[in-house]
């Protein structure tokens, strides 16, 4: 089975969604964006991505929304990394049993560390026990 | 200065505290009675040694005389019949009086007030009382505390119902003071009241169980909301102000990763967009410090040394002489490792800034009983004697307005102190002016069992 390695970044702040994609994308992988947790769900059903890069506020549907829905509708298909200003990032992360998370403002080599990481850790999950 | 509670100024000092004033009521009472007895044993002790020597003289009849002194033995009856009778009334009416007042003045307090007795029947309860619980008063007087709880669907902040034996008015009758109890009341319209609770013993006669207990109930749904609300503004806040800054330092930072621009000058804007960040944390950090709430903390079992490796690895871009550590074998602790860190990355920060020809800055971590002991130290400027006593305080910078003003709000060291003393331990500092200084806080160690 091959794993899911397809990025999506579900932020509302266009410069910030820009950026990650050229990041990303200069890293070699491919990236989708949505400006919000409704049009990231409609992202996620036309293809599955790895591993997806969540804001937590954003207008029409918010991070924590969107989790909810997508935990629902797909279980753990995708690695979640919220991505938060929050004065408690980790927290966060944990209240939508998020895989990771990032503070910002963050080191852009810890973007690429955090998804290299769960993409690896994905990866391994999928693996069939030898 | 440290965080001590300091003892309620409204808490009652001693049990028993009014004995003096009752047995001053009861003595007026006495030599009110006395007087009265007095002023009818001489008004009547005259009548009886004057009267028929008067009417002896005026009357010579002795029929006439009889017959006037059965109506003289009849008037006295009369008129002292009369006096009682007024005399009672008054007594009466000042007692009925003083006993409206009383209740008027507990009607008239907003708070709800509730008296107990040891049995943990309702004796009394004002107006404000009887409208949270939904009773008239006098249905209220004679219920069962537990009723009047279940009446009022009191409930812990959580939701669960508060048992009879939880609640504070109960543990008054065990003889506490209790102050600052939350819970919330189901109001006449159905809404949530949230409420504050305090409550204490009354004592008649010191020594003896409490004879009484007696409840204040606050309304604090609106402080409640107003809390509520800021949480909601400070988390808009830190969102609006943080996402910007992260989207500045990210392009800085890959342009420099592109080979685009000045490394250099991208550098000064990564540096400066992560001051800035740090000093929205830190605004955010004390409005919420101020409301004693304070934020969560997410303690886990780490080994400070390695904390202070990351940390001295953080600040390697802000000094040209890197931040030693010294540590020996793990010094394990029960804290969160994120605000730790903050807490040395503020001391390191302010020594770097306060030692402006550079030297070399130090994190030791140590072992010093059952407490671990982080020390930052510096070669720096030091700070004046006359100005030590004030260290702490916030919005206090001991080097403002002077040549060594190298800038900062006065929140860091204010915040740091706190995040320690929320872990249980102290923070202190020495200075040597031109000599540099150490600033150093305790934790408690973690026992050494299983994680």
């Amino acid at each position: 089975m091959s794993c899911a390695s397809g990025l999506l970044v579900v932020e509302d702040d266009p410069d910030l969604s820009g950026l990650m994609s050229m990041i990303l994308g200069d890293a070699g992988y491919s990236v989708r964006v949505a400006e919000n947790g409704a049009v990231a769900l409609a992202r996620v059903a036309e293809e599955m991505p790895g591993v997806i890069l969540l804001d937590m506020r954003m207008p029409v549907m918010n991070g924590w929304e969107f989790a909810r829905e997508f935990r629902a509708r797909y279980g753990r298909a995708a690695r979640i990394i919220v991505v938060t200003a929050a004065e408690n990032a980790r927290l966060r992360a944990q209240e939508i049993e998020a895989d990771g998370w990032l503070e910002k403002p963050f080191e852009l080599d810890a973007v690429l560390d955090a998804v290299a990481s769960q993409l690896a850790a994905s990866a391994a999950a999928a693996e069939p026990p030898a | 200065m440290e965080i001590v509670r300091a003892p309620n100024m409204l808490a009652p000092e001693q049990p028993g505290g009014g004995d003096a004033e009752r047995g001053e009521i009861v003595r007026l009472g006495r030599r009110t009675a006395l007087r009265i007895v007095v002023v009818y044993l001489l008004v009547g002790a005259a009548w009886v040694l004057f009267s028929d020597r008067v009417l002896a003289t005026i009357v010579s009849d002795p029929a006439a005389r009889d017959r006037l002194q059965t109506v003289k033995g009849a008037s006295y009856v009369l008129a002292t019949g009369a006096l009682l009778y007024w005399l009672i009334v008054r007594a009466r009416s000042h007692l009925a009086a003083s006993e409206l007042e009383r209740r008027a003045v507990l009607d008239s307090i907003v708070d709800a007030i509730v008296v107990v007795d040891p049995s943990g029947t309702v004796v009394d309860l004002n107006a404000a009382a009887a409208r949270l619980a939904g009773l008239s008063q006098r249905n209220g007087r004679g219920l069962p505390l537990a009723e009047l709880l279940a009446r009022g669907r009191f409930k812990h902040l959580d939701g669960r119902p508060l048992a009879v034996e939880d609640s504070a008015t109960s543990r008054a009758l065990q003889g506490e003071t209790v102050g600052g109890f939350e819970c919330t009341v189901q109001g006449p319209d159905g809404s949530t009241v949230f409420t504050h609770v305090s409550a204490s013993p009354v004592y008649v006669q010191s020594g003896a169980a409490p004879h009484r207990a007696v409840a204040v109930i606050r309304d604090v749904t609106d402080v409640r909301r107003f809390e509520v609300a800021r949480e909601e503004f400070l988390s808009t806040a830190a969102h609006e102000l943080k996402t910007p800054l992260a989207v500045t330092k990210a392009y800085a930072q890959l342009m420099k990763r592109r080979g685009q621009g000045d490394p250099a000058a991208l550098s000064v804007i990564e540096r400066q967009t992560d001051r800035l960040a740090r000093i929205v944390q830190q605004l955010l950090e004390v409005s919420r410090f101020r409301s004693g709430r304070g934020g969560e903390l997410r303690r886990e079992r780490f080994d400070l040394g390695d904390v202070a490796d990351d940390v001295a690895q953080r600040m390697r871009r802000l000094t040209v002489d890197p931040v030693r550590v010294e540590r020996s074998d793990a010094i394990l602790v029960l804290a969160d490792p994120d605000r730790i860190a903050q807490v040395m990355v503020n001391l390191v920060e302010n020594a770097i800034r306060f030692s402006p020809l550079g030297g070399e800055v130090a994190i030791a971590v140590r072992r010093r009983a059952t407490e671990a002991v982080v020390s930052v130290r510096d070669h720096g400027v030091g700070i004046p004697p006359e100005r030590q006593d004030r260290v702490f305080e916030r919005f206090y910078r001991a080097h403002a307005g002077t040549s060594q003003d190298y800038g900062g709000l006065g929140l860091g060291l204010d915040v740091s102190r706190e995040i320690v003393a929320r872990h249980g331990g102290r923070m202190w500092f020495e200075s040597e002016p031109g000599q540099g200084s150490t600033f150093s806080f305790s934790l408690p160690i973690a026992e050494e069992t299983a994680a």
